[in-house]
């Protein structure tokens, strides 16, 4: 009986001792930010159309890939103008110039890093004997792979540029970006609740 | 998961010393499972909720029959993740994350323990020990790290308890204890990771 003590409090180290993984416990509506930046020196209120460009940009690796309208990409449009509208601006049809020009964005970024199988499987018990093979008693030789794999991390960007003050300004100046980033950016259910949260994050930018 | 393994292997380590030693006196060996309630500034910026995964262990030479020295070493994982929130960023962006933070300590201490009786049912117990605890901190915006910092930072613990043998003549019984784990830990908005401690556990001779 002695003797199992030290076998007992190994086992109470092992079932206790592991740790909670945060990664694991979250959803994936909690594992999304939403970024808002804004131009101090703007005046919301000053401005009162707005146009949303037709189509959105996708960006690459800081390369301009394609201008594209997926169905994923006009419901991003739509909830973008909407959400506009709620708050007080009014849409203007191409040919007219709006106070606030707006562009969204799908930018990726790609990660790369190396995998690396240093051994043979043949070390694994139940992977094929070199018996199979007819060759009993052989071993495998084998040199070891290295792979490379990639991620693609992507965000939604949504800008606002200053048009109506344009000339004044000699230039399209910046007025507001909202950033969308994490698991579920790119699922078409979230598209009205990813818009929602970075307006309602940015209480000034509204016409009264 | 790494750190972990290398205080299984601490642990094994301890055995075989133990086991050497047997007869110089005796090596008494507490594993207990142990909960820990954040406390000060840790509580307050970090996490506040109680911590129900962790593990302490003494091994403990006698060196007379009330006095004995020796190591203590375990394991603590704190966690806790807030609700969404809007944090607002020093270059003026607003940024809406669930914030997950995730701290494991892991004591390297040298331990004096003093027994007040050492015969009867009731034994009660001081334990003093001074080291280092190695820290591991992590915080997570959404799914992304925004934190990772690992460190050893000093510790030390007063501790008082209660032993309690299975009869009069056994050598192996419950331990009960409750001790202050003071680790100052300067970073950022805090000052410290001390938490309040409390441990149920087994204590037993090292030898057959």
């Amino acid at each position: 009986m002695k003797k199992s003590w030290p076998g007992i409090a190994l086992a109470l180290l092992i079932f206790t001792g592991c740790a909670k993984d945060p990664l694991n416990n979250l959803s994936s509506d909690e594992a999304r930010l939403y970024i808002t930046n804004h131009n101090d020196s703007a005046s919301f209120s000053s401005y009162t159309s707005f146009r949303v460009a037709d189509s959105v940009a996708v960006i690459h690796n800081n390369q301009l890939q394609e201008k594209a309208r997926t169905d994923f990409d006009a419901q991003l449009i739509e909830a973008v103008a909407a959400r506009m509208q709620q708050n007080g601006y009014t849409p203007v049809q191409t040919g007219t110039t709006p106070d606030i020009g707006i562009t969204i964005s799908r930018v990726y970024n790609d990660y790369t890093g190396v995998i690396s199988y240093p051994d043979y499987w043949g070390g694994y018990g139940g992977y094929w004997d070199p018996f199979y093979w007819g060759y009993p008693g052989y071993g495998y030789y084998f040199p070891g792979i290295i792979g490379t794999y990639t991620v693609t991390d992507g965000a939604i960007s949504i800008d606002m540029f200053d048009i109506k003050n344009a000339k004044a300004n000699d230039k399209l100046d910046f007025l507001w970006n909202g950033l969308i980033r994490g698991s579920g950016t790119f699922t078409s259910a979230n598209i009205n609740k990813n818009v929602q949260a970075l307006f309602d994050q940015s209480t000034y930018l509204k016409r009264n | 998961m790494r750190s972990y393994k290398s205080y299984i292997l601490l642990i094994a380590v301890m055995f075989i010393a133990a086991g050497s030693f047997a007869q110089q006196g005796e090596f008494r060996l507490t594993a207990s499972y142990a909960a820990a309630i954040p406390v000060g500034s840790f509580k307050d910026n970090i996490v506040s909720k109680t911590s129900f995964r962790g593990v302490d262990v003494n091994l403990l030479y006698g060196v007379t029959p009330k006095l004995s020295v020796g190591l203590t070493t375990g394991y603590q994982d704190f966690y806790e993740k807030y609700p969404r929130q809007v944090y607002k960023l020093s270059d003026g962006s607003d940024i809406s994350a669930v914030i997950s933070n995730s701290v494991q300590q892991i004591p390297f201490l040298a331990t004096a323990r003093y027994d007040f009786i050492s015969s009867g049912l009731l034994r009660p117990y001081v334990l003093a020990g001074v080291g280092g605890q190695l820290v591991l901190n992590r915080q997570f915006l959404g799914e992304y790290t925004n934190d990772n910092t690992n460190r050893f930072a000093f510790a030390a613990r007063p501790e008082a308890g209660i032993y309690i043998p299975f009869g009069k003549e056994a050598h192996t019984g419950i331990n009960l204890g409750a001790y202050y784990n003071y680790i100052p830990y300067n970073k950022g908005s805090i000052d410290n990771m001390n938490s309040i401690g409390i441990k149920l556990g087994i204590g037993f001779p090292m030898r057959d």
